[in-house]
């Protein structure tokens, strides 16, 4: 049997093993990628799911935040004055994320001051959170000044009897990122969160949430 | 060589199988990560990517962007003073001077809940015409297209994305 040459088998031990860290490197890189592409998904989601109804059969939306207590804060209503959801203990409460560029926002308005009306005798209570500038720098003073117009002007004229609140913005981390308007929370007395929706429903269907939160 | 042919099958083979799986997991189950709603690239800016004009003569580009399926932005012209008009702009102090931007015309829509409330919209693809003005030179110009996007039962905050573009003036 002719013998190996040893320098030979050398060059091939090492070509073979470098091709195969070059494969498992390669198993690991876009194994590495893909979870990262996940993990960028999930952030971004809000965390929020779109689920079957169990009885209409359209999909509502489940937030995180359902079954637990409502994120506290405090923000400025169109006075300038500080109006904290803790203010709100031992009432139900819907918070109702919009801005004046929203349309869909302002086509459930009138149903939610209806709505309003009709429940605040019962102990219901609704916040108009303007969320206005997700592209305003923080120190672009007239930028606010001028949401804060629109807000005011967008209220008056829909005859917005609940309080208004400013820089809803600075709040929607906690509230799941709020990429879509309009978003609401049902929060019942004990200023836990019953029930959410993102983007327009119906009068039917905020009514329904509504009495969820008033344990109806 | 022969003695070391089997085992060296056997671990090309263990680390093909290896790269596979890892290729397969990761990100499998979408269902449960899925994004309800989200939509964050409402418009894409297509081309030119790198225009050839005189220095210092007004020359017409004529920039395209492309909206994502199922949405639309409000036209340069929106209906009503609180929506956000899509709007082209290239910043100050910037070797390239926007001479002009003129827009195309919006689709008059109503959203189904709604019909009695006329939008003025852009959808699918655009474009925007632009007269610009440079200096001599190789310039990468990173300009604005604001909008804001909705589909027919929410809307997404309005944004601002870059536009990028080489423009080589001699």
């Amino acid at each position: 049997m002719r013998s190996i040459p040893v320098r030979r088998n050398t060059l091939v031990l090492s070509a073979t093993l470098l091709i195969l860290a070059i494969f498992a490197w390669a198993g690991w890189a876009n194994w590495e990628y893909r979870r990262q592409q996940a993990e960028r998904l999930l952030a971004n989601a809000g965390q929020g799911e779109l689920v079957p109804a169990p009885d209409a059969g359209s999909a509502q939306y489940v937030s995180p935040l359902n079954g637990k207590p409502a994120p506290a804060f405090a923000l400025e209503d169109l006075n300038g004055k500080k109006v904290s959801l803790a203010d709100y203990k031992g009432k139900a409460v819907m918070l109702n994320f919009w801005a004046t560029w929203c349309g869909p926002c302002r086509i459930e308005t009138p149903w939610i001051v209806e709505l309003r009306q009709k429940y605040a005798a019962q102990g219901f209570e609704v916040l108009g959170i303007d969320t206005e500038g997700d592209d305003l720098k923080k120190d672009d003073k007239a930028g606010w000044a001028k949401a804060a117009a629109a807000a005011n002007k967008f209220a008056t004229e829909e005859k917005i009897p609940y309080p208004v609140l400013l820089d809803g913005d600075s709040i929607s981390r906690d509230y799941g990122g709020l990429d879509d308007l309009p978003t609401s929370f049902f929060v019942d007395r004990k200023g836990v969160v019953v029930a959410a929706q993102v983007g327009l429903t119906s009068e039917q269907e905020i009514e329904s949430k509504i009495q969820k939160a008033l344990n109806q | 060589m022969h003695v070391l042919k089997g085992p060296f099958i056997s671990t090309i083979a263990a680390l093909a199988v290896g790269a596979m799986v890892a290729h397969g997991q990761g990100f499998s189950s979408s269902a449960a990560q899925k994004r309800p709603l989200v939509k964050t690239d409402a418009v894409t800016y297509l081309f030119p990517e790198q225009v050839n004009v005189p220095a210092n003569k007004p020359s017409q580009i004529a920039l395209h962007f492309r909206i994502a399926p199922g949405l639309h932005i409000n036209s340069h012209t929106p209906t009503d003073e609180f929506l956000v008009p899509t709007t082209f702009s290239i910043p100050d102090g910037s070797d390239v001077r926007l001479e002009s931007a003129t827009y195309p015309a919006g689709t008059v829509m109503a959203l189904p809940i709604d019909p009695t409330t006329k939008l003025s919209v852009y959808t699918g693809e655009f474009i925007i015409q632009t007269r610009i003005v440079a200096t001599a030179g190789n310039h990468l110009v990173e300009a604005k297209l604001r909008y804001q996007a909705c589909d027919n039962n929410q809307c997404l905050p309005p944004k601002t994305i870059t536009v990028a573009i080489d423009v080589i003036s001699k």
